[in-house]
């Protein structure tokens, strides 16, 4: 009884110890999110002080205003979704087609190790691909710097994944329901539309979701193929400057207003992006 | 209408699983095929329906060869063990899905559902999605969704295995009662004994191998098995088993099990003689079934037994022992308002002409 | 739902059963399967596969951009292999690959498992948690470009907001030089942390989430200490969890570069540079096609083989899901 109470005892300075541990993460996790929010609202002369100041001294909410004042950083903004848009629809079409025979025909479309090496492109990285790739589309008409290059370049970490979510995702939908789809008389073009394209309908958004965010977010590939004509809101944010001067705020602003989208989406779909996040093994 | 053909069915994966099977099922005719688990039942099923497609073999609805036809065009309705209802649609959408698969006019199909919704009593929960549900409800939903499709075969793949005792009850007698099932050629599944007997108009027996044991009525299946497999699954409690050699004592057949000498009735001599000329050996396994082992008084022309009881269980409708009778454990029933206690001695009699004779090696019933 | 068919003894199989599978498929062409995973496979093979085999070509010879436009490149073995393994540029930033691996990917992996459990554990609240789990899990829907601009802002030596703070707390007493040699790799390695230590937090979370509550029930009972039942009960459950995410977290370390290019382009005096960042540039920057290739290759194999592993532990996960 008496270990038992100090036990207690103890617990309960371990759990102040371990609140204390997860206060101060969440500190380092918001400062950095709280100065960028402050710096987008402070004028381009207090972002340069010498002593930084931890509140603006002067709201400047005209920020956001100037920057989409400069169309350009409109235009990255429409490039990006764009993008991301093209390439979430063909990675999730191409994606739902195989990910559905590995789920119901795993023998005929090439089995788990099809699967496995379709996945496995998403974990290796790029390096040898962007050389080659940068060539050859440099030898097209249209050049590296159009947005079909990165539409089709992000199927490199879109497409396995989505491939492989939706091969999970059929596979919690039960074959059965199909199967008395065909006996109620559906052909099986129209029972997957009427019974599994429902069910897998949320794991569906999810990857969606997943496959956009990651093309809205990427830098490198972007970095090396676009600039000039076509340039994504992620390689225009390194380059807010005025003369030498780099304008902090306005940078600030822009990234703010750039983070809603995935910031949105991930706190109304959080449940499912769990799954999606994990590849299929953590169900959310 | 239409009967159900099945020819020399044969399929397997990596191991055989239903093996050069051949059942006809007449149109009007509700067949039972009854086994355990795991024997390639509902592969037979998923095989008729044209789920899967056989390695050898032909199924034939009425006069059409359906072998080939995928199952969307062979007017075969199944129920599934899981009811694999739509969870995403209501019970009226889940019934009204074969109607609307064939594009049928809207009013056609509501007065249609509503209809076979009445009959199941399920007629107040048309707009609940199935996960709002009881199991005994959902069942009726996937036999509403079979029914209202107007099939020419029903196939039931154990449909009231899940459900709890009295709603079991409650469908077992719809099943004998729905006009609809009774009408056409109709293969039910199951692996529970006592639901194939009350169901069958025949019992078809699947057995290892993925073959058929027998296929009959209940009561050739009961009183003549065709193999110690069938008598010793059909019948509660379990029929006595024992191993024994066949002895002539005096111009008399007696059956030896250990110190146990059972006689052997004369009419049975003649025919386990003829068998024996084939046989080199003289065992055989013999089979009893408790009903026809009871207590001296119950059953005053039987032969008798000496033997002590081990454990006596009052059941109600009847009462079950079992008794060791000279180092041999026997299986006797008694009259419900009888009590035994263990350690009692006590005196069985038995039927003579009620003993089943069966080949060890395979199982086959001699006489037969 | 479906059992176990029993299978029988061999030497029974009835004449007819070979083991093949002979019978045409019933319900869809056997076509429409291999037509539906074709396509993905055929797009894959064209943007993975035919550079993968482009860059090998290359890599055993000395092509240069010229060389590469007028198809005017020799083969030279393994030249380009021994420039690459015997620079002292390449194998920096091997050491440099290490210490970041070891610090954003495994680091990352302990820091996200331990809040997680302090999460799931300490705070009891429902509403509490959800707001604490959005909150650290905010980091990461950030691309990499801001958050390395926004580190790179924040690091500032001279006006920046962290070492302002640190002065200010009285933690240091003079600016701390974050972009200078041997640091500016730390200063990318903190800012990787903070962008990505939310995903293995959010998979250990969610899995701690998902376990069974009679297990806890039955610790309960047995009276053992709540130290004891994470050590002995959850840690070892959520085993496989973990390591997903570390594999996860393994794998996109080795492709990173992103905040490299973001924060110090490798410098100062590439002293941050990582492999994949000299391949970069010495291809598409610098057109040394062949040398550039070589690092591809080199990167390439390497992680061909730690992929490979991978797979086969997934693989075993998933099995014992019943999800493979």
């Amino acid at each position: 009884m008496a270990g038992e109470a100090g036990f207690e005892h103890r617990w309960r300075h371990v759990r102040l110890l371990f609140l204390a541990f997860l206060g101060l993460w969440l500190l380092f996790t918001l400062f950095p999110l709280y100065f960028m929010a402050i710096t987008a609202l402070k004028t381009t002369a207090e972002t340069n002080l010498t002593v930084p100041t931890f509140w603006p001294e002067v709201f400047a909410f005209g920020n956001f205003a100037a920057v989409f004042a400069e169309a350009t950083n409109f235009d990255a903004l429409v490039d990006s979704f764009v993008i991301a848009s093209l390439n979430t629809v063909l990675s999730l079409v191409l994606g739902t087609l195989a990910g559905y025979a590995f789920a119901r025909f795993p023998r005929q479309a090439g089995g788990e190790n099809l699967a496995f090496w379709i996945l496995s492109n998403r974990m290796f990285p790029p390096v040898a691909i962007l050389v080659p790739m940068f060539f050859l589309f440099d030898s097209t008409p249209w050049g590296t710097d159009s947005i079909w290059s990165l539409v089709i370049l992000y199927l490199v970490f879109n497409l396995p994944l989505a491939t492989w979510l939706m091969m999970v995702f059929f596979r919690d939908a039960p074959p059965e329901l199909e199967e008395a789809a065909y006996l109620d008389g559906w052909t099986p073009f129209r029972a997957f539309f009427r019974i599994t394209l429902p069910l897998v309908l949320p794991g569906m958004i999810s990857v969606a979701m997943l496959c956009w965010i990651f093309a809205w977010n990427e830098y490198l590939f972007a970095n090396l193929f676009v600039g000039t004509d076509v340039r994504t809101y992620t390689i225009v944010i390194p380059t807010f400057t005025h003369g030498s001067q780099t304008l902090w705020n306005l940078q600030m602003a822009f990234s703010l207003i750039a983070m809603i989208p995935p910031v949105t989406l991930f706190i109304l779909l959080r449940r499912y992006m769990v799954r999606g996040l994990s590849l299929g093994v953590v169900k959310g | 209408m239409a009967r159900l053909v099945v020819e020399g069915l044969c399929k397997g994966w990596d191991f055989p699983v239903i093996d050069d099977l051949s059942i006809t099922v007449e149109e009007g005719e509700f067949l039972v095929i009854v086994g355990p688990s795991g024997i390639g039942k509902t592969t037979l099923l998923r095989l008729v329906a044209g789920l899967e497609s056989p390695d050898r073999g032909r199924i034939l609805v009425g006069d059409r060869d359906v072998t080939r036809v995928p199952p969307y065009r062979r007017n075969v309705a199944m129920t599934f063990e899981s009811y694999a209802l739509y969870p995403h649609l209501t019970v009226a959408r889940n019934i009204a899905s074969p109607l609307q698969a064939r594009g049928l006019p809207a009013a056609e199909i509501r007065r249609r559902v509503e209809e076979v919704a009445r009959l199941l009593r399920i007629d107040t929960l048309l707009e609940r999605k199935p996960g709002e549900i009881s199991g005994g409800q959902k069942q009726r939903t996937a036999l509403g969704r079979t029914l209202v499709a107007d099939p020419q075969v029903f196939l039931l793949d154990e449909p009231i295995s899940h459900l709890d005792a009295r709603i079991r009850h409650e469908l077992r007698s719809q099943f004998h009662t729905l006009e609809d099932l009774r009408r056409v050629a109709t293969v039910y599944v199951t692996h529970d004994y006592a639901e194939a007997l009350s169901l069958g108009d025949r019992i078809a027996v699947m057995g290892n191998g993925g073959r058929l044991a027998q296929i009959g009525s209940a009561r050739e299946l009961f009183e003549q098995p065709a193999t110690l497999f069938v008598a010793e699954h059909l019948g509660q409690p379990t029929i006595n088993a024992l191993e024994a050699e066949l002895v002539d004592v005096d111009g008399r057949l007696e059956a030896h099990v250990g110190s146990l000498r059972l006689p052997v009735a004369s009419s049975r001599r003649d025919a386990l003689a003829r068998v024996g000329e084939r046989r080199a050996t003289r065992r055989v396994t013999i089979g009893l079934r408790p009903q026809h082992l009871r207590p001296a008084d119950e059953l005053p022309q039987g032969a008798t037994l000496e033997g002590r009881v081990d454990i006596f269980e009052a059941l109600g409708s009847t009462g079950v022992m079992i008794v060791d009778v000279g180092g041999v454990a026997l299986t006797a029933l008694t009259r419900p308002e009888r009590t035994f206690d263990p350690g009692e001695m006590v005196t069985l009699a038995w039927d003579p002409a009620a003993l089943h004779f069966f080949d060890p090696s395979d199982g086959r019933n001699l006489l037969l | 739902m479906r059992q176990a068919i029993v299978r029988g003894d061999p030497s029974t199989y009835p004449d007819w059963f070979d083991g093949k599978r002979r019978q045409r498929p019933l319900i869809v062409s056997r076509w429409v399967p291999i037509a539906m995973v074709g396509l993905p496979v055929a797009v894959l093979l064209a943007i993975v596969i035919y550079p993968t085999v482009w860059m090998f070509y290359h890599s055993l010879r000395d092509t240069n951009i010229t060389g590469l436009f007028t198809g005017n490149h020799a083969y030279i073995g393994f030249a380009n292999y021994a420039t690459v393994l015997g620079s002292e540029r390449f194998q920096d930033s091997l050491i440099h690959l290490l210490q970041y691996l070891s610090f954003g990917a495994v680091l990352q992996v302990i820091l996200g498992t331990v809040l997680a459990l302090i999460l799931y554990e300490v705070v009891r609240s429902n509403l509490w948690r959800t707001v604490i789990l959005i909150l650290v899990v905010l980091p990461m829907m950030l691309p990499p470009s801001i958050v390395g601009v926004l580190w790179r802002f924040l690091l500032t030596p001279s006006n920046g907001a962290v070492n302002q703070a640190l002065l200010d707390l009285g933690l240091i007493s003079a600016h701390i030089e974050w972009f200078n040699a041997g640091i500016s790799l730390w200063s990318i390695i903190i800012a990787d942390v903070w962008n990505w230590t939310a995903l293995p937090f959010l998979i250990v979370y969610s899995g701690r989430v998902s376990l069974p509550p009679a297990v806890y029930e039955a610790a309960r009972v047995d009276g053992a200490g709540q130290w004891k039942v994470v050590r002995r009960i959850t840690l070892p459950m959520l085993k496989e969890v973990i390591a997903i995410a570390f594999i996860l977290r393994f794998t996109d370390a080795f492709k990173f570069v992103d905040l490299v290019y973001v924060m110090t382009s490798g410098g100062p005096a590439q002293s941050s540079e990582l492999p994949t960042y000299i391949a970069f540039q010495r291809g598409i920057r610098e057109f040394a096609i062949g040398e550039a290739a070589a690092y591809a290759i080199i990167i390439f194999a390497i992680s061909a083989v730690i992929v490979t592993l991978f797979l086969q532990y997934m693989k075993r996960v998933m099995r014992a899901q019943g999800l493979a």
